[in-house]
């Protein structure tokens, strides 16, 4: 009869040969070359608490670092805090203190008791420097303490920010503190995840696949945006088999370039977001592009702040180039602002300038028409002119319920006019 | 705890009446397995037995009992609610309608009145009975809140639970109705976010705990040693209340799901009115083939004369497509004009909640007379009592006939059960073997939940859950072993040497690939190219090959489909609906061979087995006539698999002792593992597939084909006849059914001498046309002789 070990592996791998199980004392042995040189390794150094121990690597970035275009000087926050604007970005107050930006490395992405973050990255401005502290987590067993120090940082900070942390990045810390049975610090902290605002401001247009509408991976805005191209970064679904290697064998050379991985992601974060923080600053002149200007347009419209908003629309409809469709809808955008407004007049030239627009598309297009019946109708009582766009807003193809909806008007604006529908238009 | 209906003498008279049209007025009478009504028996009255309020329970539970009309408990409620209140485990098995539901909500209840941290778990089977039970607990609990500033929480979390709504339920559910599924995949694994409902965890309440078998109960009670390791590293320690319907062995089987020690409370204090209980078996209309008449005829004709005197009913089908043919047959003879109120309603999954919710609602309230259903009402759902249930066709189990005819059954007033059976074996045993349901105790649920295809698969879960500590136990196998093996793969890794703890070092969330519902999740899915691709069923792997080669029909339904091709690698079968008058039936070799024999005693054995099996080709069987008009050859990869079997060996002594022809020796050994395969599903309450079966020669399993005809298959001079588990690794059937070798052998005898047909039919021996003319008569001989020769020694 075969041993449960043989039986089991029959269970697990039918089929393949049995490998020979290596005895107890050759898999612990194989720990020993490298268990101890992690912090050399990483450059970092051990910080132990009550017998269980993690690691702490720390790197400044001075003034005159450079991230492709941007130096971490370019990034600070103004000298009496942070940028006044930071709440348009977390749609809340955020109140003074030091922003954290925070970010981890998994051992993987399905969440749950046994998803753990052996590296939890953190990163903040300091005087005129940059400064990232990682705690990495060398055995398990070192997790509470690591995330004691992680709490007493997080502590420390007015504010989070991360890169689609809402939905990844703090359940998963938060899972682990509860798993540890502690307190979590971010609970109740303002979180800005700048994965939101970065999508209204630098969302892609292109086709191209990688870069399709709601795609906005950092690296793509570390390129777009920043102008540095990494080489050499470690593809993510490497990262948990580079941690599990360590984990088994003790050797932490293939996570040298998880931790660099880790660091790029921090400073990335950091300057996209005082990039994002100094834009709202500004106001719409400070859009480079069109996009970017009505990005700016609905964060301030968010927020309520509707005079900047329209300054934004108004801007990303004026700029040059720009393409027929974010052009269209700038202009929709500052008219459905300006109506809510109650500025007719200026909602009404809007919808005008959209319907000059090439190659507008035809449902912004209809929507235009009809405002411009409606507005025609009942504000100028110019009733000819509104008869017209209602009329040529049937062009258009829409749902019954609309279509029914223009001919009522017509049929309405008929009476008001008067007279018998004239065969022109009805055949028009 | 519903008001007692009054006693209608109308109502006992129409009843009366109906029962003495169906047994010619004959009340109680012997069993009479040739007649048309094979058994009668009366269950006389039962009077209420009441117990007073246990002290312990609180005063404001009481007035809200006592303002729902439950002056006082019935003497097993206050019974089990002092067991729960003294901390001690209990499973509760008594009738349908008997207010089991109190013996568990109430002691709840009052845990949470004196400590408002309390929480509790209830575990049911199905989503369906979660949502029925949450509507009672709600009803019960908000009468409390109004009373108190207490808000009592109680929710259902399953896979229908918005997103959104979760946390709030994870914060603020006192007790949480979920079923082993949504524990499984969505509770513990992710435990750190349910800390609060861990921490505080009281009661965990298992309801119809007799579904828990087999395969599925297996997998539970590996679902409930993590839910243990969960509590025990928030620090509580749970007391589990169960119920069950009636089965041989209810306290056995919830100390195996829960390995803990278990109270039993099992005598219904609740009242019961006069109930008869009549088999009816449809007439042979062919003799020599061994037909009856329309087992559906015969249920819509018995329903009929029910409904004709105004007696409300429900009819049980085995499947939709039988309960929807029921439907449309007492439709037609008892539905108004359009236009009126249906009184005639169908009833099976795949209903509209909301529809569903209408009939019974219907039904209590009596504007429906009729409801035809599949096993869904079985359990739980409230649709008050009715006076008649008609079964069409045995459901399978003792236990679960009883939980249907418990449907039927008024507190004061009689009412009438009938079983009409089909001419499937079980059901013909059944009814010619009245004593058997009525006398024999009902059958044992079993369970192995250290199958290690099922442990590897927890063992993953549980270590993604919480470490395991490297002196840590887990079930009845050496789980240190299990992590060992488990880290050769790299699932875990041991991190700090002898006193370490093992560490979860895999990217993957290991309770997705485990389906509590089966052993292994490899499966074959059936595709529909009649017009375009839909998917339309699916079959476990390992009895793809035999159900969906190449040519085979698959019906699904009744709908017919030929299968057009198999993608075995890509486990696919594409299929396309045809309109013919045949099925077709595998013909498959298997190749037992015994690895290591457990226990050897008198000729039987049990043991572990290699089975490997081929499917080589099928037959072309005629609908009704069953005749074989055609075949065709196969070539499909074979299986293999290591699993558990019983065996018995028929002496050299026995073979010789046989005055037959070779060929007919071979039938005779064909015929009673047929025959044995019938009882062992019986006696093991286990479904058809569950078990395989195969003969072998007396030195290493050689291979045989019960199903191949024409071809002589010669016989060692020791035939062994196997019954394997047909699960990897096994489900523990096999050294039950070695124990009940005695019991197997006397009720096969019973089956083959109890049958009415000439020379064998698939009611016993199995259809003439597979094996020979003398196969009943050589079966019958060689159970005599071995029985003679276990006397002898």
């Amino acid at each position: 009869m075969s041993t449960l070990a043989e039986r089991l592996r029959d269970v697990m791998r039918p089929g393949e040969p049995h490998p020979p199980s290596p005895p107890a004392s050759a898999r612990q042995a194989g720990l020993a070359p490298h268990a101890n040189d992690a912090a050399e390794t990483l450059g970092g150094e051990w910080c132990e608490v009550a017998g269980h121990r993690f690691l702490v690597v720390d790197r400044t970035y001075a003034p005159g670092h450079r991230h492709g275009r941007v130096s971490v000087a370019d990034s600070l926050p103004p000298s009496d805090g942070a940028w006044e604007t930071l709440g348009l970005l977390a749609a809340g107050p955020v109140p003074a203190g030091r922003l954290l930006f925070v970010d981890l490395e998994t051992t993987g992405l399905a969440g749950g008791a046994g998803t753990c973050a052996f590296l939890v990255g953190c990163g903040w401005f300091d005087g005129g420097t940059f400064r990232i502290r990682q705690f990495f987590l060398s055995s398990y067993a070192g997790e509470r303490a690591l995330l004691e120090a992680v709490a007493v940082i997080a502590g420390e900070a007015g504010a989070v920010v991360t890169y689609n942390g809402k939905t990844f990045d703090l359940p998963l810390v938060e899972t682990r503190f509860l798993f540890n049975r502690m307190t979590t610090p971010f609970a109740g902290m303002p979180h800005i995840d700048m994965l939101h605002p970065a999508r209204r401001l630098w969302r892609s247009d292109d086709e191209d696949p990688d870069r399709a509408q709601g795609s906005c991976r950092l690296t793509m805005l570390e390129e777009t945006q920043l102008g540095h191209t990494r080489e050499g970064d470690v593809p993510g679904c490497e990262i948990p088999g580079r941690y599990f290697h360590y984990v088994r064998t003790g050797d932490a050379r293939p996570l040298d370039a998880v931790l660099e991985h880790n660091r790029l992601d921090i400073l990335a974060l950091a300057m996209i977001t005082a990039r994002a923080a100094q834009m709202l600053d500004e106001g719409a002149a400070a859009a480079k592009t069109a996009r970017e200007a009505i990005g700016l347009g609905r964060l301030y419209e968010r927020a309520g702040r509707t005079a900047d908003a329209r300054e934004a629309y108004g801007r990303a409809a004026s700029m040059t180039p720009a393409e027929p469709l974010t052009r269209a809808e700038a202009l929709r955008s500052f008219a459905l602002l300006a109506r809510r407004d109650r500025q007719y007049e200026d909602a009404a030239a809007a919808w005008c300038r959209l319907l000059e627009v090439r190659r507008c598309p035809s449902h912004m297009a209809r929507e235009a028409t009809e405002a411009l019946a409606v507005h025609h109708e009942h504000r100028l009582r110019d009733l000819a002119t509104a008869r017209r766009f209602a009329l040529e807003s049937l062009q258009f193809d829409a749902s019954r319920a609309r279509t029914a909806a223009v001919h009522h008007r017509l049929a309405r604006l008929d009476r008001k006019l008067g007279g018998p529908p004239q065969e022109s238009a009805v055949l028009f | 705890m519903l008001p007692a209906r009054r006693t209608d003498p109308a109502h006992d008279i129409a009843l009366q009446s109906v029962l003495d049209r169906l047994t010619g007025g004959v009340p109680d009478r012997p069993d009479s397995p040739d007649a048309w009504v094979t058994a009668i028996r009366r269950l006389p009255a039962r009077a209420a037995e009441y117990a007073p309020f246990p002290d312990a329970l609180d005063s404001r539970l009481r007035d809200v009992l006592i303002g729902r009309g439950v002056e006082q408990l019935y003497t097993h409620q206050a019974a089990a609610i002092e067991h729960v209140i003294a901390r001690r485990n209990v499973v509760i098995t008594t009738p349908t309608a008997s207010g089991k539901t109190l013996c568990y909500n109430a002691p709840v209840l009052n845990a949470i009145l004196r400590d408002p941290s309390t929480r509790a778990l209830y575990l049911f089977p199905t989503k369906a009975l979660a949502q029925d039970q949450l509507a009672e607990l709600h009803a019960l609990s908000g009468q409390l809140s109004t009373q108190d500033e207490l808000e009592i929480g109680v929710f259902t979390y399953d896979g229908d639970t918005p997103q959104d709504a979760r946390r709030a339920i994870r914060g603020r559910a006192h007790v949480v109705l979920s079923n082993p599924d949504m524990i499984h995949s969505g509770i513990l694994p992710h435990h750190p976010r349910w800390a609060k409902l861990f921490e505080n965890l009281r009661y965990v309440v298992i309801d119809e705990l007799h579904a828990y078998r087999g395969v599925f109960g297996s997998h539970l009670t590996n679902v409930l040693r993590r839910l243990r390791r969960v509590c025990q590293h928030y620090g509580s320690d749970p007391t589990f209340i169960c119920s069950s319907a009636t089965i041989a062995n209810p306290r056995e089987l919830a100390e195996a799901l829960v390995e803990r020690p278990f109270e039993l409370v099992s005598e219904s204090g609740a009242p019961r009115g006069e109930k008869f209980f009549l088999f009816v078996n449809p007439p042979v209309v062919n003799k020599e083939l061994g037909i009856r008449r329309s087992y559906l005829a015969e249920t819509r004709r018995v329903a009929a004369e029910f409904l004709k005197r105004r007696l409300q009913i429900i009819v049980f089908a085995q499947s939709r497509l039988s309960t929807e043919i029921l439907t449309t047959y007492l439709k037609d003879d008892f539905d108004g004009p359009p236009g009126t109120v249906d009184q005639v309603r169908g009833y099976r999954g795949g209903y509209l909640p909301q529809r569903r919710r209408e009939i019974e609602k219907g039904l209590r309230e009596g504007t429906v007379r009729a409801v035809v259903s599949t096993s869904a009402l079985e359990l739980g759902i409230d649709i008050g009592a009715l006076d008649v249930c008609v079964m069409a066709g045995y459901p399978g189990t003792i236990a679960s006939t009883w939980q249907r005819a418990g449907r039927a059954g008024r507190r004061s007033s009689r009412s009438a059960a009938v079983l009409v059976a089909s001419s499937a074996p079980l059901d013909q045993f059944v009814v010619r073997n009245p004593a058997y349901f009525f006398d024999a105790p009902p059958e044992h649920a079993l369970i192995n939940p250290d199958n290690l295809h099922i442990l590897v698969d927890h063992v993953k879960c549980a270590a993604f859950e919480l470490p395991f500590t490297t002196s840590e136990q887990y079930g009845k196998q050496n789980v240190q072993e299990v992590l060992g093996v488990l880290a050769e793969s790299g699932f875990v890794h041991n991190a700090d040497g002898e006193e370490g703890t093992w560490q979860w070092t895999n990217e993957s969330y290991p309770a997705d690939a485990v389906s509590l519902r089966s052993i292994s999740s490899d499966n074959f899915v059936v595709v529909d190219t009649t017009r375009g691709a839909d998917v339309i069923g699916e079959t476990s792997f390992t009895s793809g090959p035999a159900t969906l080669h190449e040519k085979a029909i698959y019906l699904i339904e009744g709908a017919l489909y030929q299968v057009d091709r198999l993608d075995f690698e890509g486990r696919k079968a594409y299929v396309t609906q045809i309109d013919c008058d045949y099925y077709t039936d595998a013909i498959t070799y298997t190749k037992v061979t015994v690895l290591d024999t457990f226990a050897n005693h008198d000729r039987r054995s049990h043991g572990e087995v290699h089975v490997s099996s081929r499917v080589v080709g099928f037959k072309k069987i005629k609908f009704y006539t069953n005749e074989n008009i055609g075949s065709g050859e196969l070539d499909l990869p074979e299986q293999q698999m290591h699993t558990t079997a019983y065996w018995l060996t028929v002496s050299k002594t026995v073979m010789t002792a046989l005055p037959y022809a070779s060929d007919d020796r071979r039938d005779g050994v064909v015929g009673l593992s047929f025959a044995m395969r019938q009882v062992a599903q019986l006696l093991l309450m286990c479904d058809r597939q569950d078990i395989g079966i195969s003969i072998g020669s007396g030195e290493q399993g050689e291979e045989t084909d019960l199903t191949r005809m024409g071809q002589p298959v010669t016989l060692s001079d020791e035939p062994r006849i196997f019954i394997y588990d047909n699960y990897p690794g096994g489900i523990g059937f096999s050294e039950p059914l070695f124990r009940m070798h005695a019991d197997l052998l006397g009720r096969t005898r019973e089956l083959i001498a109890g049958c009415e047909c000439a020379h064998g039919c698939p009611t016993c021996v199995g259809p003439v046309g597979n094996t020979g003319p003398l196969a009943k008569l050589v079966a019958l001989r060689i159970l005599d002789l071995i029985v003679g020769e276990a006397v002898a020694a």
